[in-house]
């Protein structure tokens, strides 16, 4: 799946956890620093933020109509 | 990788634990009362035994319930941790425990120390854990509809707890109050504007979360929590007022809201991709569908108000909302979060070198849903018994009796199953480190 805001997508809104936040990690790992990467949750994943800040990785959160959260991470 | 699923300066698991193992006892303790009491209890809601047995429920369990997991879940859906977490429940739960039954008695045996002095224990230990949670949450923007939600949540809790402190010192003293007036607005604010609120705002995360379901639409998720507040509002300033044109308006629209947000949940609920229905789901639909069926028994009692003259009308519309809406939905999610919980900390105490045992070996579902089984035939004979209380009061608080044993009994051998995958993962860890330090 790809984004208009960046091709790496970690489509989560129907995984039970912790398979989001395993994915996004995963995700992240083969990523270039500097390049973004999109989650998509039915939620605001407050665990994995203090994550995102402790790795060094920025983020921004947008609540869609529909409820998804589309969280822009950049590695 | 697994392991950075812990959450840093998490509470420990015994926090919240104790709170879901002693919530179920005093459910026990209500179906106790109700067989021990019989058809006297069913005569009307001011009954000493009916207000002991409410409170039994709405303070024993209920809050028992929601205060324990709000301490435990607040870094998930808030991102923030109380600040001394384990010493904050053992504070908040030995007040609840001990007021509860405090309160209990007081009812039941009419004295008027023994009302005060629950009063003052519950009114400290719900103070405590506010001021904590209010001092975790300052500063903390609503970036989402569950922080929102949790926040005007607590304004719930201050105003039903507020409320009954002042009635339970007004009864001990003999204040001059209107108490039908005001009981009616307590028990707004604690099932509305604390209880229906909570629940919601957290379900905003679990149910998707859990059920696998599409979200809840991010408009209507906004407005419930500051729309229900609004209406208890003008339900209390009605009551100040003495307007009851403006409290049937607002307890109407109450219901109307609710009846939204609980039929919502049912259509998310019919759009999960989880195939199977597990107890959580099930109690789900039972509980949302006693509420929207209480709810619409309140949205007519508000537009004809000779409606609630019938007989057992308001002790129907009690039972409905409390044991056949909120017991259920709260229940469901307690065996879902005493779960996932275990499963959280095994799998952190694991150190991603052992895994942890799945959900459904800590706590498998063919118990849970036997014990949904006869919690709900609990609850059948308990509306049954509205109407055939000499028949059917002593038995429908056996049942209920038994189905909240047996909801006690779930979570402690779900504890029981956590401490032993513990200590046999231990032996692994160890196991493991005495062989990478043996010499090569």
């Amino acid at each position: 799946m790809t984004h208009a805001k960046t091709p790496h997508v970690v489509d989560a809104r129907y995984m039970e956890p912790p398979g989001p936040f395993v994915e996004t990690m995963e995700m992240l790992d083969k990523l270039q620093v500097g390049e973004k990467m999109l989650l998509l949750l039915f939620r605001e994943p407050h665990p994995l933020y203090k994550v995102l800040r402790q790795n060094g990785h920025s983020y921004e959160t947008e609540l869609l109509p529909d409820g998804t959260f589309e969280i822009l991470i950049t590695r | 990788m697994q392991a950075l699923l812990s959450f840093e300066n998490a509470p420990p698991f015994a926090a919240p634990l104790r709170f879901f193992l002693t919530a179920p006892l005093f459910a026990t303790l209500a179906g106790l009362l109700v067989a021990w009491e019989g058809p006297g209890l069913f005569t009307s809601r001011w009954m000493p035994g009916a207000l002991a047995a409410t409170h039994l429920i709405t303070v024993g369990f209920m809050l028992q319930v929601m205060l324990g997991a709000l301490i435990q879940i607040l870094p998930v859906v808030a991102g923030v941790n109380l600040q001394r977490p384990l010493l904050v429940a053992q504070i908040v739960h030995a007040g609840l425990t001990a007021g509860a039954l405090l309160l209990a008695i007081g009812f039941l045996v009419g004295a008027p120390w023994l009302l005060s002095s629950a009063a003052l224990v519950l009114g400290v230990a719900v103070a405590t854990f506010l001021a904590c949670t209010a001092r975790a949450l300052h500063g903390i923007p609503s970036t989402s509809p569950t922080i929102r939600g949790l926040k005007l949540a607590l304004v719930g809790l201050t105003s039903v707890v507020g409320l009954g402190v002042l009635m339970a010192l007004a009864l001990a003293r003999g204040w001059a109050l209107p108490l039908a007036a005001l009981v009616d607005l307590h028990a707004g604010w604690g099932l509305g504007g604390w209880a229906g609120v909570l629940l919601a705002a957290m379900a905003y995360v679990v149910v998707p979360m859990f059920q696998l379901t599409p979200g809840y639409p991010t408009r209507p998720s906004w407005s419930f929590p500051v729309t229900m507040l609004g209406l208890l509002l003008l339900w209390s300033v009605a009551v100040l007022a003495d307007q009851g044109w403006l409290v049937r308006l607002s307890q109407g629209l109450a219901a109307i809201v609710g009846i939204a947000f609980c039929g919502l949940t049912l259509r998310l609920q019919s759009k999960r991709r989880r195939a199977r229905a597990d107890a959580t789901y099930r109690y789900w639909q039972l509980g949302l569908t006693a509420s929207i069926v209480a709810l619409l028994m309140l949205l007519v009692a508000s537009i004809w108000p000779a409606a609630s003259e019938i007989d057992g009308w308001t002790l129907g519309f009690g039972i409905l909302i409390a044991t056949g809406g909120f017991l259920p939905l709260i229940t469901g999610m307690l065996y879902k979060i005493v779960a996932f919980l275990s499963w959280l900390h095994l799998q952190n105490f694991g150190q991603a070198k052992i895994p942890a045992p799945a959900m459904n070996k800590i706590l498998p579902d063919i118990d849970t849903q036997r014990q949904m089984l006869v919690y709900s035939l609990a609850l059948a004979l308990l509306l049954a018994a509205v109407v055939f209380p000499d028949w059917l009061a002593r038995p429908a608080g056996i049942a209920f009796a038994i189905a909240n044993a047996w909801l006690w009994w779930n979570v402690a051998s779900a504890t029981r199953r956590y401490r032993q995958s513990q200590a046999e993962m231990a032996q692994k860890l160890a196991e493991r480190l005495a062989l990478a330090a043996m010499p090569k």
